[in-house]
C-alpha cells in the first residue's frame, strides 16, 4: 500500500542514520492505524530528529530547542480531537526541555513523547547529551564525559507517565507496534527510542544495541496494572528494570495504567469541556461578540 | 478644585488593610462617588507595613492624593510612618488617647466586648474585627448611613452568615458610641452605578468578550491576578486557564493553542517577560497570533516585585534577536485596557503577528470606578482564518498584503508546516535561498506600514487640551491619570498620550509635538518614550518629569513638578 503519511521533502539526515528507521515505523503506524492526516499534529524541537515533522504529511510544528512537547500538550488541550504526537532528541527533551517532560507527566494528556535518543548533539557536532554513560569517549568529544546520565524511563515513570516504553531505530516491526500501542493508550505514553548517530558516536552504534537489546515483554515482563489495582507495585518493579544497563537492555513497554487523563481533570472545572470543540465554536457572530459580560460587569457594581 | 477626601489605612501586611479600605472604596462608590485607590504593599505575607489609599470625590479622579484626612492605623508603627501625611483638620483613629485634636479616640475593646456578649463570644475571637470598628467610625465622620456598610458586609460574607451578623453588630455600637467633632463632608452626588475594578479585571473582561479561549501563565506579581481573575470566570465561558510549568512553557502553549485556532494569550511581568523572548521572535517567524500582556513592575532582576514601575518600554519594543513585525499596545486606564483586549485579538489574528499590551503594577492594583463598558462598538476580526476544507495549501503563500491564509490542525487539504526557521511559502526550511530570505524578510516585515496605515489615530494618540497650547506633556500608560488630573490647574499645556508604541505612529506624533515646549513625563530612570522619540522623530524633549521610587504620581507632586519643568530640563519624583 502506497504510505500517504509521507512528504515529498528531501530529506537531509546522514545516510544510514537511525532517524530513517523511526520516520518509517512512525508512518507505517499512522497508515495501520488509518487516523486522517488532517487529524493529526506532530511536533519537534530542535536537532536532526526534530526536523521529521518535515517528512511526515499531517499538521506540523517544527518549534523551538526543547520546546516540542509542550506545544504538543498545548495543541491537545486546544482541541482534544487531535492526534499529537511530539518528538524531541536526547537534548532537547532531557536538557534544555526536561522541565516540560516532567510537568507532562503531571498532566497526563492523551498523546505520545518519543524521543530520538543517541548519546550525542548531533546537528552541532556531536557534543554529548544527558543521555550519554559515564566516561563513554566517543569521537566528537575532546574530553570523556565526565557528567553521568539521566535514566529517561525511570524519569518518565517517577513523572506520572502512564505508559512508559523503549524501542529501537533498527527495528522497525517492534518500534512501529510501540508507537501504535503508545498512541492507543488512553494518557500521557512516552517512547525512548535507541537510535544510533552514525556520524558522532561510535560507542553506541547498531553493533552496540543488537547485540544488547532484549525484548523484556517477551521475557515475562507484563507491563499492565490491571484496572482498579494500585498502580505504584508494578511502578516500582519497572523502576528496578529500567535500572537495567550494561550487556543486556531491555526494550519494550514498562509500564502501562490507567489514570484521570488532563482532559477529564478539566472537565470538571470547566463545564463541557472536551465534548465541546472550542475550535470551531463561533466567538462572533457576522462580527459581534457572542460572549456576553453583562452579568459580570454588574458583578462589580 | 475638586473636593476630595482621603482615607488611609494603614498596617502590618494580612492585617486585614485590604479588607477595610476595599470596603470603604466600594460603600463609597455606591453612593455615587469617583473612588481611585492605590496598594503599597511589602513582598511578603504577613508583617511587613503596608498601607492602602482610598481617594473619594463627587468629580471623576484618576489619581492618588499626598493629602490624608482620615488615618486609620491598625498598629503602632503606622501612627508613627504616617501621621505627619494627616492634615491639620484630619483625624487619626485611635484607641488611645493622645495630646493631638487630629486623633479620635475610640475603645475598640469596649465595643468588642459588648458584642462579644451578644452572641455569646469570647472577646479575643472578635479581635479581627477591629477593622471593622475603625471603618464604621470613618464612614460616619464622612455621613454615611450604617445601612450602605452592613449591606456590603452582608455581602462579603456571604457564605458565613454568623460573622456578616457579629461585624454587623459591630457596626451598628460604633455607629451609636462613636463621635467626633469635625466631619468630612462631601458635596452630594447622585447615584449612579459604576464598576469599581483594577486593570486586570478590566483585561479580564475583555479578553472574554474577544473570545479568548486559552490563557496559560506563570504565577508573578503583579500579573497573575489577572489569570487568577479569568480562572472563576472559565466555567461561565468555557476557556481554559492552564498554570504552566514556567514561562517558557506559558508563551509556547499560547503559541500553539494559537496555531491550533484559538484566541491565545499570556500574561506576565518583567522577570516573565524575559524568559518568553525566544518564543516571541518565533511567533514573529511563525507569523503567529499570540498576545500578551505585561505588567511591568519595578526592576532590574527581581527588582520590587509589588512595586510599580514603567521601566520596559524599550525592552518591550526591541526583545529578540532578528527582525521582525510586533504591535506594542500601552493603555493608560480600566477604559483603555479593556478595549485593547478586544483590539489586541483582532490585529494579532487580523496580521498574524504578536501583540504585546503593556501594564504596570498600578494598573492591575488600583481600584477605579469605571463607567459600565459601551460594547456596541466591538468587532470581532479574525482576519484569514479558513476553518473549511481547502486545497493547494501553503501556510506562507505570498499575497497581496503579506498576510497568508490561515488554516488549523483538522481542517481537510489545509495542512501545513509551522517552522521558527527561515522557510519558504510551502513552511519547508530546506533550500536557505538567499532570494526566498528576502522575499520573506518583506513579507513579515511589511506589516509594519501595513499597521502604521490601517490603524485609526485614536488608537495610535490621544490628545487632550487645546490645540494651540505652546507646551505639550508626552506620555503613556498609567502616568495618565496622575497628569489628567494635574493639568486641571493647568489649562495652557496639552497633553498627548501615546496609545501604540510599535510600530511608532512617528505621524501623528509629530503632528502634536512639532515646534511645541515637550515636557516628557513617565515613571523610569531615563526617560525611555522620549529617547524613542528621538530615534523615531528627531524631535528632543524639552524636560523630563521622572519618578522610579517604585510608587505611583500623586497628582500634588505632579503639579510642582510640571511648574518647574517649564524652566528646568529634569525633575525627579520621590513622593511615597
Amino acid at each position: 500500500m502506497h504510505n500517504t503519511y509521507k512528504t515529498n521533502v528531501e530529506i537531509d539526515w546522514c545516510p544510514g542514520c537511525g532517524d530513517f528507521g523511526i520516520l518509517n515505523a512512525l508512518t507505517l503506524a499512522l497508515q495501520d492505524l488509518r487516523i486522517p492526516n488532517e487529524n493529526v499534529v506532530l511536533t519537534g524541537g530542535i536537532g536532526c530528529s526534530s526536523k521529521i515533522p518535515h517528512y511526515v504529511n499531517v499538521y506540523a510544528l517544527h518549534t523551538l530547542h526543547g520546546r516540542s512537547l509542550v506545544q504538543g500538550e498545548a495543541v491537545k488541550m486546544a482541541n482534544p480531537e487531535l492526534e499529537v504526537i511530539s518528538v524531541s532528541g536526547d537534548g532537547d527533551g532531557l536538557g534544555i526541555g526536561s522541565a516540560h517532560l516532567v510537568a507532562a507527566g503531571r498532566r497526563n494528556l492523551d498523546m505520545t513523547y518519543m524521543i530520538f535518543d543517541n548519546g550525542v548533539y548531533g546537528l552541532t557536532k556531536g557534543q554529548a547529551s544527558p543521555t550519554l554513560p559515564y566516561k563513554e569517549n566517543i569521537k566528537s568529544l575532546e574530553t570523556e564525559n565526565i557528567k553521568f546520565p539521566v535514566n529517561p524511563i525511570f524519569l518518565a515513570l517517577a513523572s506520572g507517565y502512564t505508559f512508559v516504553a523503549r524501542s529501537y531505530s533498527y527495528n522497525i516491526k517492534h518500534l512501529k507496534e510501540t508507537i501504535e500501542r503508545a498512541i492507543r493508550h488512553k494518557g500521557m505514553a512516552l517512547i525512548d527510542i535507541m537510535q544510533p548517530c552514525v556520524t558522532y558516536n561510535n560507542i553506541n552504534t547498531k553493533e552496540f544495541y543488537d547485540k544488547r537489546l532484549y525484548d523484556l515483554e517477551a521475557s515475562g515482563w507484563n507491563p499492565v496494572v490491571n484496572k482498579g489495582d494500585d498502580p505504584s507495585v508494578k511502578i516500582s518493579q519497572a523502576v528496578q528494570r529500567s535500572m537495567e544497563w550494561g550487556d543486556k537492555i531491555p526494550m519494550g513497554v514498562f509500564i502501562q495504567y490507567e489514570r484521570e487523563t488532563y482532559a477529564e481533570r478539566l472537565s470538571t472545572l470547566i463545564h463541557g469541556y472536551g465534548t465541546r470543540n472550542m475550535v470551531k465554536e463561533p466567538i462572533d457572530q457576522n462580527g459581534k461578540p457572542v460572549a456576553n459580560i453583562q452579568e459580570v460587569m454588574e458583578s462589580f457594581f | 478644585m475638586k473636593k476630595d477626601l482621603n482615607l488611609m489605612v494603614a498596617g502590618p501586611q494580612g492585617s486585614g488593610i485590604n479588607f477595610t479600605s476595599d470596603t470603604f472604596a466600594k460603600v463609597m462608590a455606591r453612593q455615587g462617588y469617583y473612588v481611585y485607590t492605590n496598594a503599597e504593599l511589602f513582598s511578603t505575607i504577613k508583617g511587613d507595613h503596608s498601607y492602602f489609599r482610598v481617594r473619594v470625590s463627587d468629580q471623576k479622579i484618576e489619581s492618588y492624593s499626598e493629602r490624608v484626612d482620615i488615618l486609620i492605623p491598625l498598629d503602632a508603627k503606622s501612627v508613627i510612618i504616617h501621621k505627619g501625611e494627616v492634615s491639620d483638620d484630619g483625624m487619626i483613629i485611635s484607641e488611645e488617647k493622645v495630646d493631638d485634636k487630629r486623633f479620635a479616640t475610640i475603645s475598640y475593646r469596649k465595643i468588642l466586648e459588648s458584642v462579644a456578649t451578644k452572641f455569646n463570644k469570647n472577646v479575643s475571637e472578635l479581635n479581627v474585627m477591629k477593622n471593622t470598628v475603625s471603618l464604621a467610625a470613618a464612614l460616619k465622620i464622612v455621613g454615611i448611613e450604617s445601612k450602605n456598610l452592613k449591606d456590603v458586609i452582608t455581602e462579603n460574607f456571604a457564605s458565613r452568615k454568623i460573622i456578616a451578623e457579629m461585624n454587623n453588630a459591630v457596626v451598628d455600637e460604633v455607629y451609636n458610641e462613636f463621635s467626633f467633632n469635625k466631619t468630612f463632608s462631601l458635596p452630594p452626588v447622585e447615584k449612579k452605578k459604576r464598576m469599581l475594578i483594577n486593570s486586570a479585571e478590566a483585561v479580564g473582561m475583555g479578553k472574554v468578550l474577544a473570545g479568548m479561549k486559552f490563557q496559560s501563565y506563570y504565577p508573578i506579581t503583579p500579573a497573575s491576578d489577572e489569570s487568577n481573575y479569568l480562572e472563576t470566570l472559565m466555567d461561565k465561558y468555557g476557556f481554559v486557564v492552564e498554570q504552566t510549568e514556567d514561562e517558557i512553557a506559558a508563551i509556547n502553549m499560547a503559541i500553539a493553542a494559537a496555531n491550533t485556532g484559538l484566541r491565545s494569550s499570556t500574561s506576565t511581568s518583567g522577570p516573565g517577560f524575559d524568559l518568553m523572548v525566544e518564543a516571541l521572535s518565533y511567533s514573529g517567524m511563525t507569523e503567529t497570533p499570540v498576545v500578551i500582556f505585561y505588567y511591568q513592575r519595578a526592576g532590574p532582576s527581581t527588582g520590587m516585585p509589588t512595586r510599580h514601575e514603567q521601566g520596559d518600554l524599550k525592552f518591550a519594543t526591541t526583545a529578540s534577536h532578528g527582525e521582525f513585525p510586533r504591535v506594542i499596545l500601552t493603555p493608560g486606564d480600566n477604559t483603555e485596557a479593556f478595549y485593547d483586549a478586544v483590539d489586541s485579538f483582532n490585529i494579532a489574528e487580523h496580521y498574524q503577528l504578536p501583540v504585546i499590551v503593556l501594564l504596570d503594577k498600578s494598573m492591575a492594583m488600583s481600584n477605579t470606578t469605571t463607567e459600565v463598558f459601551d460594547l456596541s462598538g466591538v468587532r470581532i476580526d479574525r482576519g484569514k482564518l479558513v476553518l473549511n476544507e481547502t486545497s493547494n495549501y501553503k501556510r506562507y503563500k505570498l499575497t497581496e498584503d503579506g498576510i497568508s491564509p490561515r488554516t488549523v490542525p483538522g481542517v481537510k487539504g489545509g495542512i501545513f508546516t509551522i517552522a521558527g526557521d527561515e522557510h519558504e511559502e510551502d513552511g519547508h526550511i530546506f533550500s536557505e535561498d538567499p532570494d526566498n530570505r528576502i522575499i520573506m524578510m518583506n513579507k513579515r516585515m511589511g506589516k509594519m506600514n501595513l499597521i502604521l496605515k490601517e490603524i485609526g489615530e485614536n488608537k495610535k494618540v490621544k490628545f487632550y487640551g487645546k490645540p494651540e497650547n505652546k507646551k505639550v506633556i508626552l506620555s503613556w500608560g498609567s502616568p495618565k491619570g496622575a497628569i489628567k488630573d494635574a493639568l486641571e490647574s493647568f489649562p495652557d499645556i496639552s497633553f498627548l498620550q501615546v496609545r501604540m508604541i510599535e510600530p511608532f505612529p512617528s505621524e501623528e506624533v509629530m503632528k502634536y509635538l512639532k515646534g511645541k515646549y515637550v515636557i516628557d513625563i513617565e515613571q523610569n530612570y531615563s526617560g525611555q518614550l522620549a529617547d524613542l522619540l528621538r530615534e523615531k522623530t528627531g524631535i528632543v524633549v524639552d524636560s523630563r518629569i521622572l519618578k522610579f521610587n517604585g510608587r505611583p504620581m500623586a497628582y500634588e507632586e505632579l503639579m510642582d513638578a510640571i511648574k518647574k519643568a517649564q524652566t528646568e530640563k529634569k525633575v525627579v519624583l520621590s513622593y511615597a
